[in-house]
């Protein structure tokens, strides 16, 4: 019987150690006390009846530290003089156990005086409550952009593309439809949950952390406690998952604050409740407005759009922006408006979730030209490839587009579900999804005595299998077996400086600095470093200038089945197409695509969080169904590849398709939902409102 | 309280608190990393163990209950299985943290119907999540494995 081979025996045999199993001699382990309520004055903290040898951290302790933010600096260690979510952490214990920090909990007390809340998008743009008085910058690298907040307001970004004459373009229209979306907010539910272990040794602080953004989270740390980023070390072991949820800062400011205050080694593993008070994904309220000719060329398209970022903006303005040139989608359209501002409220605080926006966007943008397509009178098919982005052709940010196959992938999708063998019951839809741009990243490899080589790289592993993806492409580089190719966990401390590892760009950019850094050693014998760039960014005002350095591209297609009694929706079939460029690790290929598809499923039919005045109530895996392998249809999908094409990332591109193509394949069928999740209730009433139309008189 | 058992072939005695489960036993006082809260109220399957040839979700069964059972987590499984091998060769799998409940599950399974259909397989494994979703390669391991 053969071995497994190295880079599968850890995991099949159940040895992989992730953040949570990281340890330290005399380490202690936290728990946090949250606010119950949306917004509240902190009047008082009591923790004289500590039981003794628990280590508290204290509002007192925290009010001298920096804030902390990626995009904004509006978060402290813990809430101390608001709380501004159900939620928001006040405090925090360390213990000898987990068990003995949960007791801990109840014996400090919290006096709070309620304020009113602003509860959702709706709220927050009309009630009396800011959120944040004021707004301060990040100089974070992830706050790359101009940030617009609108002073006296919730609004702490706001992103426009201005681009043609939106007046003139509707003017010119012989067909306009107008309509409004919604989406809930979701949870990653990562298997793993969020986990840190900190250590000080003096003015240093060690972090064993499940995170992708490592030097992020170092510059973000360092500012809290006033420290040389260099004496912040972030090691990243692998990651049970993260979906976009362990970006950024989440626990690492408050463990360390805790090993700092217990000096001792501290680590917090997340309860599974608390995932949904630490990052969710954006509820977003989109309105779109789209005209065409009556031959189905598309002139002319406004959109406003809203994201409820909760209580702290996180990546929110980022994520604002993103919708902002996605809702367009991959068309070619004279004269667009967009104006997409995230907005603060009184929810946990929502970040980076796989599709970043785009599933928001093209649930907007996609569902609509069906309904444009219905209008007019044109198959949905025709219409979209009518107006499709060709290579050559201007986006609405003014940039040119190469190598797209926006068309193939359409074709291919709507091929795939027997499209022109009769669409009842069968949606499409086609989508853009940027990759991060400005950004850069860089690898070192060294080579042993023993003549294997080690990578050193900032790209975390979470189950992307960038790992895996980039050892294969050193291996081909440097004409050696992959299993002499070492790739330790990356360590802040000893890696080159790289942006992050989101947006699905490890692959590729990460891929472009393995040749520069191939090359380089060739020259020196034993170690080579590569850097590469990508420039670019969009104007806040105009949204005119360089979006993304490619694109990443995709189509769906889904066939469903309704019980009108019920309301219940069956996906019977699913499928994807989505442009690769060149697949580098054919298995780690197929199963983003296939995870993507599933995510997409949850988030189409069964993912919502669901709140009470401001609380989540349905915090845990039982009330929040996310897939099982019994809710799966037959799903197929396609990573369509071309000769000398350059890699593309394939890590969310088959997120967003899916729950618009179901919502377009219910569209087919006279139902019209317009929020996801979609509910069985959503569907009755789809169902009634299709009846009455066909009851009444034209 | 005492509480022994044997573990993959081994008896092992731990003292437990009687309100506590066995998956902190096992991971606290045993080391067996394997093993894996995500919900903690038996909806994932990742915690899971087979004890006494049944595919359980430890975070739900008090350690004192599994006093003089036979529980065996995927370190003990046999070298030649063919469902972790299969696992493996179908690449079912991502972030790897669901796939020790996944292949114990898909063990029992296939021990106690060694053809199952689709169907079965879905009913089997329905209770272990996975949320990388690597559902089609984790059927297409389970129909190799029963091969």
């Amino acid at each position: 019987m053969t071995a497994l081979p190295p880079h599968i025996a850890p995991v099949i045999s159940g040895q992989v150690r992730y953040s949570q199993d990281q340890e330290l001699p005399g380490m202690l382990h936290a728990r946090i006390l949250r606010s119950p309520f949306a917004h509240a004055r902190i009047v008082r903290v009591d923790a004289s009846a500590l039981p003794d040898g628990v280590v508290a951290l204290l509002p007192a302790d925290v009010r001298e530290l920096g804030r902390y933010g990626c995009q904004i600096k509006d978060q402290s260690v813990l809430a101390f003089d608001r709380a501004r979510y159900a939620g928001d952490p006040v405090a925090a214990v360390a213990a000898e156990s987990a068990e003995e920090a949960e007791e801990a909990l109840a014996s400090i007390e919290v006096d709070y005086e309620e304020l009113p809340a602003a509860l959702g998008i709706d709220d927050a743009l009309t009630a009396q409550v800011l959120v944040h008085d004021r707004i301060q910058i990040s100089d974070n690298d992830a706050s790359y952009f101009g940030i617009r907040p609108e002073s006296g307001t919730n609004v702490c970004h706001r992103f426009r593309i201005a681009h043609g004459d939106i007046d003139e373009g509707f003017a010119r229209a012989d067909v306009i439809v107008e309509e409004t979306f919604r989406t809930a907010a979701a949870q990653h539910a990562a298997m793993e949950p969020h986990a840190c272990l900190a250590s000080w040794d003096g003015d240093r602080l060690d972090l064993w952390t499940g995170t992708h953004t490592p030097f992020n989270v170092r510059e973000d740390v360092a500012g809290v406690f006033g420290l040389p980023e260099e004496n912040v070390r972030v090691v990243c072991p692998p990651m049970g998952g993260s979906f976009g949820a362990k970006t950024f800062v989440r626990l690492e400011a408050l463990t360390a604050a805790l090993a700092r205050k217990a000096s001792r080694p501290v680590r917090c593993v997340l309860p599974r409740s608390e995932e949904w008070v630490t990052n969710n994904r954006h509820p977003s309220l989109i309105r779109v407005r789209i005209g065409a000719l009556e031959d189905g060329t598309l002139v002319a398209k406004d959109v406003q759009a809203w994201i409820d970022t909760g209580a702290y903006a996180d990546c929110g303005p980022g994520v604002a922006v993103k919708i902002g040139y996605s809702v367009v989608g991959p068309y070619r359209i004279p004269n667009v408006s967009v104006e997409s501002r995230c907005v603060y409220t009184n929810a946990p605080p929502n970040g980076a979730f796989r599709g970043f926006g785009a599933t928001q966007a093209v649930w907007a943008s996609e569902s609509l030209m069906d309904r444009l397509a219905d209008r007019l009178g044109i198959d949905p098919l025709d219409l979209r490839l009518r107006n499709v982005l060709r290579s050559g052709d201007t986006f609405c940010t003014g940039e040119a587009v190469h190598d797209v196959h926006f068309a193939d992938c359409l074709e291919r999708a709507a091929s795939a579900i027997g499209w022109k063998d009769g669409r009842r019951g069968k949606g499409l839809c086609v989508l853009l999804k940027g990759m991060q741009t400005p950004s850069r990243a860089a690898i070192a490899i060294e080579a042993e005595d023993d003549g294997s080589y080690t990578l050193r790289c900032a790209t975390a592993e979470m189950g992307q299998g960038s790992r895996r993806a980039l050892s294969l492409v050193a291996s081909e580089l440097l004409g050696v077996p992959v299993e002499e190719v070492r790739f330790p966990d990356p360590d802040t401390s000893i890696v080159p400086y790289d942006t992050r590892a989101t947006s699905s760009r490890s692959t590729y950019m990460m891929g472009r600095a393995l040749e520069e850094a191939v090359r380089d050693l060739r020259h020196d014998g034993r170690r080579g470093v590569g850097e590469v760039r990508n420039e670019g960014g969009l104007d806040p005002d105009t949204g005119q200038g360089l979006a993304s350095s490619h694109w990443h591209q995709g189509a769906g297609a889904a066939v469903v089945r309704v019980d009108e009694e019920t309301g219940k929706v069956e996906v019977v079939r699913l499928h994807a197409a989505v442009y690769a460029g060149r697949v580098v690790n054919p298995p780690g290929a197929e199963l983003q695509n296939e995870g993507s598809m599933i995510m997409g499923l949850g988030g189409a039919l069964l993912e919502g969080v669901v709140f009470a005045d401001g609380q989540v109530t349905n915090a845990n895996l039982s009330d929040y169904e996310i897939p099982s392998i019994a809710d799966m249809p037959e799903l197929t999908h396609e990573l369509v590849q071309q000769v000398g094409a350059e890699v593309h990332g394939l890590g969310e591109t088959a997120v967003p398709p899916v729950p618009a193509a179901i919502g377009n394949a219910l569209g087919s069928l006279g139902l019209h939902v317009t929020e996801l999740p979609i509910t069985a209730e959503a569907v009755l009433d789809a169902v009634d409102r299709r009846d009455r139309a066909a009851r009444e008189p034209a | 309280m005492k509480v022994s058992f044997r573990l993959n072939g081994r008896p092992a005695l731990v003292h437990a608190g009687a309100g506590e489960n066995l998956l902190t036993v096992l991971r606290r006082d045993l080391g067996v990393l394997s093993v894996r809260e995500t919900c903690g109220i038996g909806v994932c399957g990742a915690c899971t163990a087979l004890v006494d040839g049944e595919p359980i979700s430890t975070c739900l069964l008090l350690a004192p209950l599994a006093d003089g059972c036979e529980i065996v987590t995927v370190e003990g499984l046999p070298d030649d299985h063919a469902v972790p091998r299969a696992f493996a060769e179908a690449h079912a799998f991502q972030c790897g943290f669901c796939t020790p409940g996944m292949i114990l599950t898909a063990a029992a399974l296939l021990d106690e119907n060694p053809t199952p259909t689709d169907e079965e397989i879905r009913a089997a494994l329905a209770g272990n999540l996975c949320r990388c979703g690597c559902y089609v390669k984790i059927m297409e391991a389970v129909r190799l494995a029963a091969v």
